[in-house]
């Protein structure tokens, strides 16, 4: 399993702190987390994409976006949202 | 249209005031748009070469903008540059107001102030000249921004604080709630002896296109109310503080720790900060945006929350909260508060200091001792460069600023495209005129490992885009809701004032602008060695070995001067001042 945690603008539209979903491609996980948090779609993730305004932090560290990247068992996907400053 | 081809200078001597209207070239606003742009050209133009900028010579400009007026959203804000007493380069704080929109109304671009008076006063500026008049403000010794802009019911108000007056070196000008924070401009009308500054006139700008600009102005409202900007709407900015914890960006106890940890980091929340007396959301004046949120009743962004909070071991919401507004209240910067004192805490706790001051203590007294001058709070007032200085001993080593700014809430180790952008940045450490954070958090971009190549150009971009945006001036909040800046922005110019500049254009000013402000920071005596990083990010490797590598980091150094043209000593050769048509600027005469 892939354990995803939500912070930020992701965290409010799913209305959720995190979920584990089966391990895959980023495209495959992020299906699986728009699946068990509906109000994802279409903002933050559409078709298994994040859109402008996530970023997808791989265990904390590398953003990263190709949906082919594979996630191995026991990653840790961070969904974030894309605008810092302050 | 847009402008007013003219100035308002304001010369202070013992007892009076003399006010006169300066024309303006038109090709001035060519040149530098407006906000920082023209604030540094006018300061380069009325500063003395090598001012103290407490001296009665040295200007404090309150520079306007071809936007500010407009119905277009988000550009209420006005540009408060000076040669900063804390830093002694230069020094632009941006804030929003419905000052900033009267100030325009007295029919003037700028307004620049000089001299000195003998006492406390306010200074009542008029479109007409002959209403501008001084008025005793000796009553008003002490009082927060907030009750001189009772005082002046019905006015619209700029003020300094307890800390202005005691010329704290970051103390800030407040107006209409908002402060310009950075750099210690409270300090500079402190040492004028202006507690406050009202302004009243009737003036309008006619805009050049006023189809056109009303119709952007809808189109701008609505994109500025779409998803790019829902972050800052519906959580503020303060609900950066527990991504960063996980993203272990947050620098906690004095830049010692990246981390504060879950349980933590969610007290410090949006809805964690919520439970201490409600929430509420505000707006600037003019915007459509409205981040503005309030927690029991003070308001409160991530850099206050971060500088008042974790980097100072302060953990208790409730504390957190009654610090930022003693700041607000004292006419203090808060992350330069924060930083300081966080610093002394280290020192206390290292043994190198007398004071009982450890990480995690109640911050609202020594605020206060600092807004006053008093005992210890005499020596933090001077900020941490400074104390550094003093208490010797090694000190500087964990003494965390850059060019005497002390540094916003994004650690260098772990952002290392950040880590340059500080580094190089001209008013000093500083997360608002170089938004290179924005290119760390990309993906495809290690933010670990700093590159030679890739960095510095990701550096000047976020340079250039921070000062298109503060000389128009525009909210950075917008930045996603505008596909093309460099296009947008030139139409907005070209809608507002009459001036028609192609993207490319826009982009020539930019340079310049930015190559102004460092000729200036050159004329007071910058050097390239003040271009890098406190040494604890240099030596001290964090729990995973994370650390800014200073070999790398002074090649990135080198990198950004080179990719901006600049000489290896930072110097702008004739053939750059002729190409960024730099040379005639530097020779006028105030």
């Amino acid at each position: 399993m892939v354990e995803v945690e939500l912070y930020g603008l992701p965290r409010l539209y799913a209305g959720g702190e995190r979920c584990q979903v089966p391990a895959g491609t980023l495209r495959e996980v992020l299906l699986a987390v728009e699946a068990r948090f509906p109000g994802l779609a279409p903002a933050m993730l559409q078709g298994g994409a994040a859109t402008e305004l996530v970023r997808v932090a791989l265990d904390g560290r590398e953003m990263i976006e190709s949906a082919d990247y594979p996630l191995r068992e026991g990653a840790v996907l961070v969904l974030v949202s894309a605008q810092a400053g302050g | 249209m847009g402008i007013f081809g003219r100035i308002l200078k304001v010369g202070l001597a013992g007892d009076r005031l003399e006010c006169e209207h300066v024309p303006l070239d038109p090709a001035v606003h060519r040149a530098f748009i407006g906000g920082v742009g023209l604030g540094a050209y006018l300061l380069w133009r009325f500063a003395p070469a090598g001012v103290d900028p407490l001296a009665p010579e040295a200007p404090l400009v309150i520079a306007l903008a071809p936007l500010l007026g407009t119905p277009l959203t988000t550009t209420a804000k006005l540009a408060v540059v000076c040669k900063s007493p804390l830093t002694g380069r230069i020094s632009d704080g941006l804030s929003s107001s419905r000052f900033a929109l009267a100030a325009k109304r007295l029919g003037v671009d700028a307004i620049v102030i000089v001299g000195a008076l003998d006492r406390l006063s306010t200074v009542h500026l008029g479109e007409e000249l002959h209403r501008c008049r001084l008025e005793p403000a000796a009553g008003l010794s002490g009082a927060s921004p907030v009750e001189v802009g009772e005082a002046f019911a019905g006015a619209h108000v700029a003020a300094i604080g307890e800390a202005g007056e005691r010329r704290v070196r970051f103390a800030s000008l407040a107006n209409d709630g908002r402060h310009a924070g950075r750099g210690g401009a409270g300090a500079i009308l402190g040492a004028k002896r202006v507690k406050a500054i009202t302004v009243r006139g009737d003036a309008i700008a006619t805009v050049a296109d006023g189809e056109a600009m009303r119709e952007r102005a809808r189109d701008l409202a609505r994109r500025s109310q779409g998803a790019a900007t829902d972050k800052y709407r519906r959580l503020g900015t303060v609900s950066n503080l527990e991504t960063f914890d996980r993203l272990r960006i947050l620098p906690a106890r004095n830049f010692q720790a990246v981390s504060i940890g879950r349980k933590r980091a969610r007290k410090l929340s949006p809805e964690g900060l919520g439970a201490q007396g409600g929430h509420i959301r505000a707006g600037c004046a003019g915007c459509t945006i409205g981040c503005d949120h309030r927690f029991g009743g003070t308001r409160l962004e991530y850099e206050s929350l971060f500088a008042l909070g974790p980097l100072c071991g302060v953990e208790a919401p409730e504390q957190v909260l009654a610090a930022a507004a003693a700041c607000d209240r004292l006419g203090l910067d808060t992350i330069s508060t924060g930083g300081t004192i966080a610093f002394a805490m280290e020192c206390a706790e290292r043994g190198l200091a007398p004071w009982s001051l450890r990480f995690g203590d109640d911050l609202v007294p020594w605020i206060e001792r600092i807004a006053a001058r008093e005992g210890i709070g005499d020596r933090l007032a001077e900020g941490s460069r400074r104390l550094a200085a003093s208490i010797g001993q090694g000190s500087e080593r964990f003494a965390c600023h850059v060019k005497g700014l002390e540094l916003p809430g994004y650690e260098p180790r772990t952002m290392q495209t950040m880590a340059l952008g500080l580094a190089v940045a001209a008013r000093g450490a500083d997360h608002n005129r170089s938004g290179a954070y924005q290119a760390d958090l990309r993906p495809g971009v290690d933010r670990f490992a700093a590159d030679l190549e890739e960095t510095p150009p990701r550096v000047i971009e976020t340079e250039d885009h921070a000062a298109l945006l503060d000389s128009l001036i525009l909210c950075k909040f917008l930045r996603g809701a505008i596909a093309d800046p460099w296009v947008e922005g030139a139409e907005l110019l070209s809608m507002a004032a009459g001036i028609d500049l192609s993207g490319a254009d826009l982009r020539a000013a930019i340079r310049r602008i930015v190559g102004l402000r460092h000729l200036f920071n050159r004329r007071e005596g910058w050097t390239i060695a003040e271009d890098t990083l406190p040494e604890r990010f240099l030596s001290e490797a964090l729990e995973d070995g994370e650390v800014v590598s200073r070999e790398l980091l002074h090649g990135m150094v080198a990198g950004y001067y080179r990719a901006r043209g600049y000489g290896a000593d930072g110097a702008l050769d004739g053939a750059l001042l002729e190409r960024l048509e730099l040379g005639r600027w530097l020779e006028e005469e105030p």
